[in-house]
């Protein structure tokens, strides 16, 4: 009996539902076919597991990508001091869905002189990675799709994904602001990828688990045993130096040369339109979600409430469940990136590259020898 | 193999071995942060600019010859479609040189109607330069906060002329109409918000550390190249040249008033990003005494028909961006024989190609963001 | 090519299906109604306007367009703001082209609809952009307010609502740009309409007049008072230089006169070109130059052989320092150019107007003439670099020859424009006369 890997209750449930199912039907079964009940019931739960993550990770994914869309455009608009969307629904909550239905029906073409295979491929590479990523958090106790050991090397792995579908976009979209815009945002994300690995490891240090799961476990408690306070100092510093890395790496101003409105006319996406735009969008967005939850698990705590330690609030905070714990740190976070994007201008690119390696690099490697004698001396 | 001819029109440096890599690339007509329709072919190593070639006549719309077959009152409203960011100083302009051929003086207090809608629309003009080098900078929001205060200028604008953006409101002797009672309670207000909040953006851009870093030392215009390549306004005095045409070549009564002409020497982005700030300041200063000063009285001068006697008349104001000047070749009749407008935006655009060789592409729209050209004043 | 139009094709045979197809229909269009992209395109006041209506205080966001997209592939909108010229109306198509389907146009303003202020004695403009593109919706004003423009977005919207995936979306036909002048028939044929309703009014007056005779109408105009204007002198005001050296125009023209013997100061109404043979003693420039007024610049008359060389004189003058070019400029007389170099002095203060009358070559066959180049003169681009482009823009309006320009090509017109337009006698099809 193939027992599903994840430990959610939907887990749970399939485990215990499959065979019950299969009683039902084996009476009515020749005997050839009773034999093989076992190994069928593992393909069949094995299906009916797979099958829920998928719409899980779709729902979170795909559901956040309008909540977000909206968000920035009301919080661009408040920074901006005007009102941002108001006719459409109350406060024009269903903008976004207007904008989705009407993307996906453009029409869609490739320029002439594109390399079409790779022109289609590029937005869906770009979305390989959020998902992947996505699949990994643990949103509430029991709620993580797959529970690997190796969660944060594999999360740096699968990261590079998503320069590859900018790279790609780029280049074969035969339009010179593009390739510019691929080539930056190449040159950019791989710098920031290093120092993002970094700040990672430093939480793989100091947590000394590589399992998400077991990392958030870590900082079960009040509100100073999250790591980014439960290390004085330090945690802060990385926090802060996540953040940095992660804005770059999700290409969002002020660190979004790639599109550089002003200067390429939207980079690497100039020339995708309908539905293969909308792909991007949506990866910037899942992105956005993908890169929050995961500050939110290695600095924030997790799923886990803010206790302050006073036994009276403690008791209020712990009534909510963990993942709508999870999910409002993740939009605080977004929130932060969101004002940052409408506060900042932008830097040059040879200024951004000067700036992850002489400064965020060296700044990260004495981050992590300073928190491996931390962990030398206080344990 | 290197093909030594054939480079597009206009590029001057010859192809040889070493720069067998570059490649060209279009910006313009239609670009965010070419401020309209100007084209800009670039020469590109990279991400680095080897030359640029500017092209012009997107938006020539034969202004000139059409002004040769209108009356006079006519062109003025020409003259508003040049610059249109400070339409109401071009109209000062066109007047100034009618007023010098029918020899016409101006009522005291249509010149202080005159300097207080100048030095608004200066402010309004300055306001959009402060938007859009934010803006190009990447920083939207600057964009956005720029334009909030240029409407206020243009309520207080549109209350007295009628017009939001094409003002024609000036005439030989005076304006076309007299200014209601809430004018004055309406600058006075509107200068005690800006006072306020010019000191809120200035915090904004002025010492983020990440504009710094974008625009000190970058498209660097030597004293000797600003005079030589004829630029002037902001672009001039950020060069180190203290020259003002409203103090060194006073027109309608800005003799009496007490201002400075801001100057700074570095001659980069950010001097003239600094002086247009310093700028505003000013205004607000001129405003203050000639809110103080408004007199009662006349508020233009006797009619007289509009035909200019035979000759060659010259006139010229600081507008927002430099030395506006108009040069009127008067024959007989109701229509001018021929006018000629020397904007300042096509003069501050000439040394671009000077100022941009070597800088990479995002600087070259920071440094365009500086020189702040408007188009259609260039091609006219 | 959109899914939704094959919607139609497949579900209208089946029963029941047209009903499905007007639900698509509903969805579709309430989608793109509401969700509508403009593209970043403006090219003069209009676009002012229109930057105006997206910022805080009118905010073109509510409607959920403020999604400026810079490249035309994501645009559904294209906001025509600003005039149009003939060398900008290929872009425009192209961007036309380029933007995906279903796409919808607004011509904002006069210039887009008909020309505007520059309808007639033009060459350049093109009257209207839907002599380009197809325009759904046309916004008068000139420029019109951002009220204006949310309105015609509005009127956008209604359109959208009530489109149909039967008849698909229009994929935007770009029209042939021959067409280009369809606007001077469509004129004629208004003016012919115009006339008629004159008439008809004509004959409906005179009758009602038979028939009413002791009509009076109730219109009383009403007399504003009309007031009194002082007349008021007019003062000169002198200018200054950055240091002290102002040199008076008296000064400036015996200065030049005794290095150039041939240079003179004429009365400032008379043409350049001299008809007599011999030249202007110094004293008749010295009378001519008292009669200016104070604040009008010296203008000096310069033979083209010495205009190098008077312009070079008075850069290097120590007490001249001529080191600022304002301006050089050109006027067509019948028989001769005048080019015109407006030199002035940032230390001094003071300005010199140099005027160089040059003999058109007659010698060039007269139907040739139009297009040809009529005279030449020296460049001074190497003395002032300020006057690569204004000598680039009098050779483009004028067909005046720069020797030694180091880049001598037409700055506003294409390179296979006809004619030079500033020249007096410069025709070209696009001109529409006004009406007298």
């Amino acid at each position: 009996m193939f027992t599903p890997s994840v430990t959610h209750p939907i887990g749970d449930f399939v485990r215990k539902l499959v065979p019950d199912a299969m009683g039902y039907v084996t009476p009515y079964l020749p005997q050839s076919v009773l034999e093989y009940i076992p190994a069928a019931n593992s393909v069949v739960a094995f299906l009916i597991n797979a099958v829920i993550c998928i719409i899980a990770v779709c729902i979170v994914a795909i559901g956040n990508a309008p909540i977000l869309i909206y968000m920035e455009r009301k919080v661009c608009a408040h920074v901006q001091c005007r009102l941002g969307p108001m006719r459409l629904g109350w406060h024009g909550t269903i903008q976004t869905i207007a904008d989705v239905l009407k993307m996906l029906f453009k029409e869609v073409y490739a320029p002439k002189g594109a390399d079409k295979f790779i022109f289609y491929l590029a937005p869906m590479v770009v979305l390989i990675a959020p998902f992947l990523v996505l699949t990994l958090i643990p949103f509430d106790k029991n709620m993580v799709i797959a529970n690997v050991p190796v969660g944060i090397p594999f999360i740096i792995a699968v990261n590079g994904f998503g320069i590859l579908g900018i790279l790609l976009g780029g280049w074969s979209s035969n339009n010179k602001y593009s390739l510019l815009g691929s080539l930056r945002s190449g040159a950019q994300m791989i710098s920031y990828e290093i120092s993002f690995a970094m700040i990672l490891l430093f939480v793989v240090m100091v947590s000394g688990e590589t399992n998400l799961l077991s990392i958030t476990q870590g900082q079960e408690g009040t509100i100073l045993d999250w790591w980014i306070f439960k290390i004085p100092v330090l945690g802060f510093i990385a926090f802060v130096l996540f953040f940095i890395s992660s804005t770059a790496e999700l290409n969002r101003a002020p660190f979004d040369i790639a599109e550089a409105e002003q200067e390429l006319t939207g980079g690497y996406h100039t020339e995708y339109n309908g539905t293969a735009f909308a792909m991007f969008y949506l990866a910037e967005y899942i992105n956005l979600v993908t890169t929050s939850s995961l500050a939110t698990t290695c600095f924030l705590g997790g799923f886990y409430p803010p206790l302050i330690g006073v036994e009276a609030v403690d008791s209020v905070l712990m009534m909510v469940p963990g993942f709508v714990w999870f999910f409002a740190k993740v939009y605080f976070m977004i929130w932060c990136y969101m004002m940052v994007r409408w506060t900042f201008v932008r830097p040059r690119v040879d200024q951004l590259m000067d700036f992850e390696w002489k400064f965020l690099l060296p700044v990260n490697l004495v981050l992590l020898g300073l928190g491996g004698a931390y962990i030398v001396l206080f344990g | 193999m290197i093909n030594k001819g054939n480079l597009p029109p206009g590029f001057k440096i010859e192809r040889s071995e070493s720069n067998s890599e570059e490649f060209f690339i279009n910006m313009g007509p239609q670009h965010p942060s070419t401020h309209g329709a100007l084209r800009l072919a670039l020469r590109m190593d990279g991400e680095t600019i080897v030359e640029m070639v500017p092209h012009f006549g997107y938006i020539h719309r034969g202004i000139e010859k059409q002004a040769e077959n209108m009356n006079y009152l006519q062109y003025i409203l020409l003259s508003d479609r040049q610059d249109y960011l400070t339409a109401i100083q071009n109209n000062l302009g066109v007047c100034l040189a009618y007023e010098k051929a029918l020899n016409i003086g101006v009522p005291e207090r249509a010149e202080y109607i005159r300097v207080i809608l100048q030095e608004l629309g200066r402010v309004a003009s300055h306001m959009v330069f402060f938007a859009c080098f934010g803006g190009d900078l990447g920083g939207q929001t600057c964009l956005l906060y720029g334009f909030k205060e240029r409407e206020m200028v243009h309520d207080i604008i549109e209350e007295v002329t009628g017009s939001r953006l094409t003002t024609n409101f000036f005439r030989p002797g005076g304006s076309t109409f007299d200014v209601p009672d809430t004018f004055i309670p309406r600058v006075k207000a509107f200068i005690k918000h800006m006072d306020k909040t010019m000191k809120d953006y200035e915090r904004f851009l002025s010492k983020n550390i990440i504009v710094l870093e974008r625009t000190k030392g970058i498209g660097i215009l030597s004293k000797e190249d600003a005079i030589a390549y004829g630029c002037t306004g902001p672009m001039l005095r950020g060069s180190g040249v203290k020259y003002d045409v409203r103090k060194n070549d006073p027109y309608s009564i800005y003799d009496q008033f007490d201002f400075d002409v801001p100057v700074t020497y570095n001659g980069d982005t950010y001097d003239r990003y600094t002086i247009r700030i310093a700028e505003i300041h000013e205004s607000l200063k001129i405003l203050k005494q000639a809110v103080e000063k408004f007199p009662e009285g006349p508020w233009r001068a006797k009619e007289k028909p509009v035909r200019l006697p035979a000759g060659r008349y010259y006139s010229a104001i600081e507008t927002a961006k430099g030395l506006y000047a108009t040069y009127v070749v008067a024959a007989s009749g109701d229509k001018p024989y021929r006018i000629h407008t020397r904007g300042p935006s096509f003069a501050n655009l000439a040394p671009l190609n000077k100022m941009v060789q070597g800088q990479k592409i995002s600087d070259l729209v920071a440094i365009l963001a500086t020189i702040d050209p408007v188009i259609p004043e260039i091609d006219r | 090519m959109g899914i939704v139009n094959y919607a139609p094709k497949i579900l209208d045979p089946v029963p029941g299906g047209k009903y499905l197809v007007n639900m698509i229909d509903y969805v579709v269009n309430w989608a793109r109604a509401n969700s509508i992209w403009p593209l970043t395109y403006g090219t003069s006041c209009c676009a002012i306007e229109m930057m105006s209506s997206s910022m805080a205080r009118y905010d073109i966001a509510r409607f959920g367009s403020e999604v400026f997209r810079a490249s035309p592939r994501q645009a559904d909108l294209f906001i025509i703001a600003g005039t149009i010229t003939r060398r900008m109306a290929p872009a425009l198509q192209m961007l036309w082209e380029q933007i995906p389907g279903p796409k919808y146009a607004i011509a904002m303003g006069a210039c887009t609809i008909s020309g505007g202020p520059f309808v007639y004695d033009n060459y350049s403009v093109v009257r209207g952009a839907q002599n380009l593109i197809p325009v759904d919706v046309f916004i008068p004003g000139c420029p019109p307010r951002p009220e204006a423009l949310f309105h015609g977005l509005l009127t956008l919207r209604e359109k959208i609502l009530h489109e149909t995936c039967r008849s698909p979306w229009k994929e935007g036909d770009v029209r042939d740009v021959s067409t280009l002048d369809r606007y001077r028939e469509a004129s004629k044929a208004w003016l012919a309409l115009e006339r008629i309703k004159d008439e008809e009014m004509a004959e409906a007056r005179a009758k009602f007049k038979e028939e009413n005779p002791e009509y009076k109408s109730a219109y009383k105009p009403v007399r504003v008072k009309k007031e009194e204007f002082p007349e008021v002198e007019r003062k000169a005001l002198l200018g200054k230089g950055l240091e002290n050296g102002f040199l008076s125009a008296a000064e400036i023209f015996t200065k030049t006169r005794d290095r150039f013997n041939r240079v003179v100061a004429k009365d400032m109404a008379t043409e350049a070109i001299d008809t007599k043979s011999e030249v202007e003693s110094a004293d008749d420039c010295l009378e001519n130059i008292m009669k200016y007024p104070v604040d009008f610049p010296l203008e000096l008359t310069v033979n083209a052989e010495d205009y190098l060389d008077v312009v070079k004189f008075m850069r290097d003058d120590e007490d001249l320092k001529m080191n600022f070019l304002i301006d050089v400029t050109g006027i067509d007389y019948e028989d001769h150019f005048e080019v015109i170099t407006q030199l002035m002095s940032m230390d001094r203060g003071h300005k010199v107007f140099i005027r160089v009358p040059l003999k058109k070559n007659f010698g060039i066959a007269e139907e040739k003439r139009a297009n040809a180049i009529l005279a030449q003169i020296p460049s001074i681009t190497s003395l002032y670099p300020a006057a690569e482009f204004k000598e680039r823009e009098v050779y483009d309006m004028f067909g005046i020859e720069f020797t030694d320009h180091p880049d001598l090509r037409r700055i506003f017109l294409d390179e296979d424009f006809t004619g030079f337009p500033l020249r007096k006698d410069f025709t070209n099809p696009h001109m529409i006369r006004r009406p007298l």
